[in-house]
């Protein structure tokens, strides 16, 4: 890939730079620039139409942007599960099934996402794109980016996305038998499922101190700020329901 | 040894060759993830130093090998070729579950592709608990297998008895029980 | 030295033939040959398929998933201070690492910022856990290469820079030793004149390695204009670290981004490399190494005081939002990209490793090398498995 006149380096990353390029990659793809965020000297989003992803990566290529850096998916869909934390006896709680997309945008439940650097500018873009919900297939960046190939395969893989013109979509992680797709919110957990999560078990005594009372590992530990924050990671049980004990 | 073919064997052999087998002990190493790093200082490294102990690391195939760690995740995918090794293991063989994962699956109990531990797939002798074990572990567990093939009864082995209990009560290096 | 193109050329120019010859029957039959998925040779239970025509592979294929753990759908089910235990395990050589982005990434979230002294403490234990990891790479380098003294040499002095992290953290290498808003304690007494010391003991390790493996003449004459990677490949593919800056890219995230770390505080120097061979990625590792013993010794010289612990809640929340955020991990960029919907756990967590995109090369810089050069161009490109799989 070569430099393009509109690639100059710059001297700092800035509000200028991150402007100038929503500005560029406008009149580059037009209409097909859906929705973009700009945070001031931190980061930018912009969001592309379904039918110009690839049309998109090819201008970023071309701007300068010629460091791969990921290409993933979001299931926006909240996770029918929630966090894995319900007890199998009782009856699953109501959820909410809205679909609510993040920054930029969007409307449909799948969206990929993606990001390319610009190595000589110091600055990179966070793509995002809607898939359709009903044939979610969209166009492969394998011939722009050589690297996006892996990524696509492992992004089949975990969502169940199709990429045409990808030249290989072999299962990457998981055994060709695999079923399901493991990064979707509403494939299970099933070791989650089938007993309680420990969590919801309040903290077993230890075996000299069977006599004694649990105390909560609240008290015993919040003595200052970086302590209790210590002891929020190295104990859960606050972040649940309290159990039964005997469970 | 005519003897044990038949299935006999005088005490004081025994113990001799106990012995002998206990310290010239090849070790296959069967490192998997983060705990083969610390396998590695066990092995390799001049602090830790596992030849002293009388285990050889590194021979050139599982064909060769008395013992084997297995250090690290077990995945599914991996299953099959940790179940494939195993078998090409020649008897008597002795296995070492090192960490968590091994033992049981570790911090991916939860995870839908991770095997909830190496004894689903080939009997363990020790477990070696942590995440990761710190190398005296590792090096404490060595030491009670070979405390254990001391006291093994050569002979029922021949004739294929393995219900000696010691053979089949598993150990847990730091004590605690197999649940 | 041959030119750079010129030589990829030839490379390139071998490997169609052999694919030529494979084609043409008059040739032997290929042949194809499988590596892994456990094999001394590798970083953990990666699997590589090469089909080959004589000595030489006219097309390779990792076969990556054989430690794949499901990090990213992990940490669905996860607490915010639970996911830190986790991605600890990614890369497993430089742990304390592996938490910094994703901290970041938190904080950006939470709009917080740890005091002075833990981004300070936390730049001292990022480099030391590359330190730990990178001496580790130049000891197996060796073995790779039939020279199984390095090996030594790098468990022996690796403890010493162990030794200083579990001083700190109380962990080996696991540390779990990074909250939200700062960091779980203070530094040990004696901390600053051990790690002085073992430091110097770093750079004599370092100068060790040199005569012994990079200086040697068997290594250089199979490491050099081997496994070349041009620099746009190099960019395409999405190669960071090292293995980046040995092919010419001059690109080093300590400073070319911001990010509330110490590297903006100290000086360093980024080392390239315009070769973008075998031997190029192991010298710029060696002098990376280097100049990261130096990093730690100038923030020992500018520790500052202060608490270690920014104020944060009991219950750590994350407001709703998205953040990015990627330091230069030992391996390379490692990054994550977290969503949050303003609950207890992320909605989401894009991991990126860097060896996941360093390895996507194999396929594209196998071709047409010889057998025994598939094993050191995969040394160089050094790769941890549970940071190609997650």
């Amino acid at each position: 890939m070569t430099d393009t006149t509109e690639a100059e380096p710059q001297a700092l990353p800035g509000d200028g730079l991150r402007e100038g390029l929503v500005d560029e990659l406008r009149r580059r793809l037009g209409e097909a620039l859906v929705a973009t965020e700009l945070r001031p000297n931190d980061d930018l989003w912009v969001r592309i139409d379904t039918a110009s992803w690839r049309e998109a990566g090819e201008a970023l290529a071309a701007m300068g942007f010629e460091y791969f850096c990921y290409l993933s998916a979001i299931d926006w869909m909240p996770s029918p599960y929630g966090r894995g934390e319900d007890d199998p006896t009782e009856p699953p709680p109501e959820r909410t099934t809205e679909v609510v997309q993040g920054v930029t945008g969007g409307a449909t439940r799948f969206q990929l996402l993606a990001r390319v650097t610009d190595t000589r500018r110091h600055v990179g873009i966070t793509l995002k794109s809607d898939v359709p919900d009903d044939d979610p297939t969209m166009p492969s960046w394998s011939a722009v980016y050589a690297g996006a190939n892996w990524h696509e395969r492992e992004t089949h893989e975990m969502f169940g996305i199709g990429f045409a013109g990808h030249p290989d979509l072999r299962n990457m992680y998981l055994p060709t038998e695999f079923e399901g797709y493991p990064l979707r919110k509403d494939f299970p957990l099933l070791a989650r499922m089938v007993k309680p999560w420990p969590g919801i078990v309040d903290v077993e005594p230890m075996p000299a101190d069977e006599a004694v009372p649990t105390e909560s590992p609240d008290v015993e530990h919040a003595e200052t700020d970086s302590t209790a924050v210590a002891a929020a990671a190295a104990a859960e049980p606050d972040t649940s329901e309290p159990g039964d004990a005997s469970t | 040894m005519g003897l044990v073919d038949r299935g006999r064997m005088p005490g004081a052999i025994e113990k001799l060759m106990n012995l002998g087998r206990s310290y010239s002990m090849w070790v296959y190493q069967w490192g998997l993830a983060c705990c083969a790093i610390e396998m590695g200082a066990a092995f390799a490294s001049p602090r830790y130093d596992v030849m002293r102990l009388g285990v050889i690391p590194l021979p050139a195939s599982p064909r060769q090998a008395d013992l084997v760690v297995v250090s690290g995740t077990v995945t599914d995918k991996m299953a099959p070729a940790v179940l494939r090794l195993y078998d090409q293991m020649p008897e008597p063989k002795y296995v070492i579950s090192m960490g968590s994962c091994a033992n049981c699956g570790g911090p991916y109990w939860d995870s839908y592709s991770v095997t909830k531990g190496v004894d689903q797939l080939i009997p363990v002798d020790i477990y070696v608990p942590g995440c990761p074990p710190r190398p005296e572990a590792l090096l404490e567990g060595i030491v009670l297998l070979q405390q254990r093939i001391k006291h093994e009864d050569m002979a029922a082995k021949w004739r294929g008895e393995t219900t000696e209990p010691l053979r089949r009560e598993p150990i847990v290096v730091g004590g605690g029980n197999v649940a | 030295m041959t030119d750079l193109s010129e030589r990829q050329q030839l490379s390139y120019i071998a490997g169609q033939a052999a694919d030529a010859r494979l084609n043409v029957e008059l040739e032997t039959e290929g042949m194809t040959l499988n590596i892994g998925p456990q094999h001394p040779a590798t970083h953990g239970t990666l699997r590589i398929i090469v089909r080959l025509d004589g000595e030489q592979v006219v097309w390779a294929e990792p076969s990556c998933g054989y430690m794949h753990r499901g990090y990213e759908k992990l940490t669905e089910v996860r607490t915010y201070p639970q996911v830190t235990t986790l991605v600890n395990r990614i890369d497993w050589l430089g742990s304390f690492a592996n938490e910094v982005p994703f901290i970041l990434a938190a904080e950006k979230l939470m709009e917080i910022e740890a005091p002075p002294r833990a981004q300070w403490i936390r730049t001292i234990l990022f480099e030391l856990s590359r330190i730990a990891n990178i001496s580790l790479f130049l000891g197996d380098l060796g073995v790779q290469l039939g020279a199984v003294t390095p090996a030594f040499f790098a468990f022996r002095d690796r403890e010493h820079v162990l030794n200083l992290i579990e001083s700190v953290t109380g962990g080996r290498f696991h540390p779990n030793f990074d909250r939200i808003g700062g960091l779980k304690d203070d530094l040990p007494k004696g901390f600053v004149d051990e790690t002085r010391r073992v430091m110097r003991k770093m750079r004599t390790y370092c100068d060790e390695i040199d005569d012994l493996l990079i200086g040697n003449e068997i290594f250089q004459a199979r490491t050099r204009g081997v496994g070349i990677i041009p620099k746009d490949v190099a960019l395409q593919y999405g190669l960071s670290g090292a293995n980046l800056r040995a092919s010419g890219v001059d690109w080093d995230l300590r400073r070319d981004q911001v990010v509330p770390m110490a590297w903006d505080d100290v000086d360093f120097k980024v080392w390239t490399h315009p070769d973008g061979d075998s031997f190029a990625r192991c010298w710029v590792r060696l002098q990376e190494t280097r100049e990261a013993t130096k990093i730690v010794d100038q923030l020992l010289d500018g520790l500052p005081a202060g608490p270690v612990m920014a104020k944060v809640p009991r219950i750590i929340k994350v407001p709703a939002g998205e953040a990015w955020v990627s330091t230069e991990n030992p391996l390379g960029e490692m990054g994550y990209y977290v969503v949050s919907k303003g609950d207890l756990g992320p909605f989401r967590v894009k991991i990126r490793s860097a060896s996941f995109n360093n390895i996507s090369v194999a396929p594209w810089v196998l071709r047409g090398v010889y057998v025994p050069d598939v094993i050191t161009i995969l040394a160089s490109l050094y790769f941890i498995l549970g940071d190609i799989d997650r």
